[in-house]
């Protein structure tokens, strides 16, 4: 029948070119879909700077901040009113706030700053700024507290439980995983009593609440230890790459102040190997080796630009010195400090 | 149409079908191909002109390049420091505009040295004025975060306004991009030069303060709060951008107050007992120079800050700012 129809028959075999149809359809949609996920991810990997938008032409981010966003743990002390709105930074735009030290904290595992102000009702003078930075966990707190401790500040007793101190205009401590900075316009009692109000109010709020305490810096515990001094560096510490988690404090031998250091390593092998890296790195950048008559410090102390550094393993510890004066000094400081690491054996990681 | 005479098309039909969509296919990739941009959009506005900033430097004058006076108050030192270098009429002109640019990176108080001390912006506000002639005084600086805050609560703004001069807030309209000539940094990059465009003179004026990453900001760190964009990335290359910013700005003069440094902490500070008292006043014509000599103030030296041996070699200035014969005086 179809064979003799004089036209030129599409349709006369029905089933056959609807499947032909089928394909060429589906053919076309599947072209189609593939144009537009091609455009989906070109315009994903635009280069703005062809369209005048760079990185640098992007302003820093000046929005209010919602407030269900801003800290439950800041409270107007009494007597004070609100100055600013409540600021909340996150890493990316951190050094909006506080700009150059911005790295110190990213860099320690920042992860927010909730940050306000408040100025006395009957002293427009009189006015304080609460920073409360949210690092993370303890270690991260503490460590960044502890880079900034003021030597000379007086250890209050509002934080006998916790890592803080006070100085004439401000108070600086840690709770849980914050590290919280008060800072006042003036050196004032009022002041001051705000900020201890804010501070326990802090403390009170279950939300804040975490470990309070770093079992490793009981290891430092000596006669020779010069209080408050402990420092956590959780890496790059000495400005080596290799030397991370790395504790330092303060012992006084004589006159002489020494600082020490110790870093807990999963294994043996493994504080081997970080203090192998470090006495490397030492000789790399022109220190040499100094003579002891200790055979066990034997390649162990170095001179580096005339000071004394040390390093060598006790278990699973690389403990050392750095930047010493006196060598006789830094030995006895470095062996009290071994002693105290190599009778320890129940720390926590 | 019945669905038998849908399906039998005769030939004819069917190439009138096919040119037409040939044809369709065919005006639709001609058009795609008149209307295609290879370049793209191009930039607009002020975006796309770069803009350099003028040379505000004026000439050398041996041992009249670099001032240090010893003295407590900030005044009296500066006055003195000015003195030294030939007075205010060697730097500013009667009739001229000027730029001062202090520090007012944060929004902290006066006392905790963060911020160039408000009562000395006051003072060389008011040389330019009183002594020099000045036509006006601007008061600069691109603090990041809330520049209105910053203004008001380092105190800069209310000293600077009642010593006569504007002080001016950091809007957008204000930035243009500029390129520094061989810099890896500071490229197509917006800069406060709105002031600056038709201003005839630039002052700096810096505290000396420890910074967390370069060590140190002085003068030429200063330069930094010209900066506006994400700056923030060339922290990963301090000492590279604050060579490039020394390159960028050609000052007049730059002052460096040490009279109270902050020795730790830096830059923001935080705590009184982040101060320690020096004394000292240096003013400079050479910035390199003036750097130099007040690194010395945080108990550092000139290879503690590499930064300074990069602008050095750049032509900047001295690292060895004794070798200018600095003219020095004590106060009592």
């Amino acid at each position: 029948m179809n064979q003799n129809n004089p036209q030129f028959n599409v349709g006369s075999t029905g089933r056959t070119n609807s499947r032909l149809e089928s394909v060429v359809s589906i053919s076309i949609i599947a072209i189609l879909l593939a144009i537009a996920a091609t455009l989906f991810i070109r315009q994903a990997d635009t280069d703005i700077s062809r369209f005048g938008i760079t990185p640098a032409n992007l302003q820093p981010s000046q929005k209010p901040v919602p407030e269900a966003e801003t800290s439950p743990f800041i409270q107007v002390p009494a007597g004070f009113d609100k100055l600013s709105e409540p600021e909340v930074y996150n890493a990316e735009n951190l050094y909006e706030k506080i700009n150059g030290k911005a790295p110190l904290y990213t860099e320690a595992g920042f992860s927010k700053l909730y940050c306000q102000r408040f100025v006395n009702k009957s002293d427009a003078n009189l006015w304080m700024e609460v920073f409360l930075y949210d690092m993370g966990n303890l270690r991260n707190a503490f460590s960044v507290y502890s880079m900034q401790r003021r030597p000379d500040a007086k250890t209050l007793s509002a934080f006998v439980q916790m890592y803080g101190y006070g100085t004439s205009n401000g108070l600086y401590f840690v709770y849980g995983r914050y590290y919280i900075e008060m800072i006042g316009s003036a050196e004032s009692d009022q002041l001051v009593m705000a900020m201890l109000e804010t501070a326990a109010n802090i403390q009170k709020n279950p939300m804040v609440a975490g470990d309070l305490k770093i079992e490793e810096l009981d290891l430092f515990q000596s006669e020779n230890l010069v209080p408050d001094s402990a420092k956590l560096y959780l890496k790059n510490a000495f400005g080596f790459e290799g030397l991370s988690d790395v504790f330092t404090a303060q012992y006084k031998i004589g006159r002489q102040p020494i600082t020490v250091f110790f870093s807990k390593c999963p294994n043996v092998q493994d504080a081997e190997a970080m203090a192998e890296s470090y006495r490397k790195f030492l000789t790399e950048n022109d220190a040499t080796v100094k003579q002891t008559t200790s055979e066990f410090l034997k390649n162990k102390i170095f001179d580096f630009y005339g000071a004394t550094e040390m390093v060598f393993t006790t278990g699973q510890f690389v403990v050392g010195v750095h930047e010493a004066e006196n060598q006789d000094a830094a030995e006895k400081a470095a062996m009290i400090l071994a002693v105290k690491l190599s009778n320890s054996n129940k720390i926590k990681q | 149409m019945s669905e038998q005479n849908n399906k039998n098309i005769g030939r004819r039909e069917f190439f009138t079908r096919t040119a037409k969509a040939a044809i369709s296919i065919g005006a639709a990739g001609v058009a795609a191909r008149l209307f295609y941009d290879a370049k793209g959009p191009q930039r607009g506005g002020k975006a796309e002109k770069l803009v350099t900033l003028p040379d505000f430097s004026v000439p050398q004058e041996a041992g009249k390049t670099i001032s240090v006076v010893k003295g407590s108050d900030r005044i009296k030192s500066v006055n003195k420091a000015i003195e030294l270098l030939g007075g205010i009429k060697r730097f500013v002109k009667a009739g001229e505009t000027v730029v001062i640019k202090p520090n007012v990176a944060f929004a902290t108080p006066a006392m905790l040295g963060a911020t160039t001390n408000p009562e000395l912006v006051a003072e060389v506000v008011r040389l330019c004025y009183k002594e020099a002639g000045a036509k006006e005084v601007f008061v600069i600086d691109n603090p990041i975060n809330d520049p209105a805050s910053c203004f008001m609560l380092s105190g800069i703004e209310k000293a600077a306004t009642a010593a006569g001069a504007k002080v001016i807030m950091p809007t957008p309209s204000l930035f243009a991009n500029t390129t520094v000539k061989d810099a890896t940094l500071i490229k197509d990059w917006p800069v406060l030069f709105g002031p600056l465009e038709k201003a005839d003179k630039l002052i700096g004026i810096a505290p000396v303060k420890h910074h967390h990453r370069s060590g140190a900001s002085m003068t030429m760190k200063n330069w930094y709060g010209l900066l506006g964009g994400r700056r923030n990335t060339f922290h990963q290359d301090i000492n590279g951008i604050i060579a490039e910013l020394a390159v960028m700005v050609k000052p007049t003069l730059v002052i460096l107050d040490g009279t109270m440094v902050m020795m730790t902490n830096g830059p923001t500070g935080g705590s009184i007992s982040d101060l320690k008292r020096a004394d000292t006043m240096i003013a400079s014509c050479d910035m390199v120079a003036a750097d130099s000599c007040g690194c010395e103030l945080l108990g550092k030296k000139v290879s503690d800050l590499p930064y300074l041996t990069k602008a050095q070699d750049y032509g900047i200035g001295t690292t060895d700012w004794q070798s200018l014969n600095p003219a020095t005086a004590t106060l009592s």
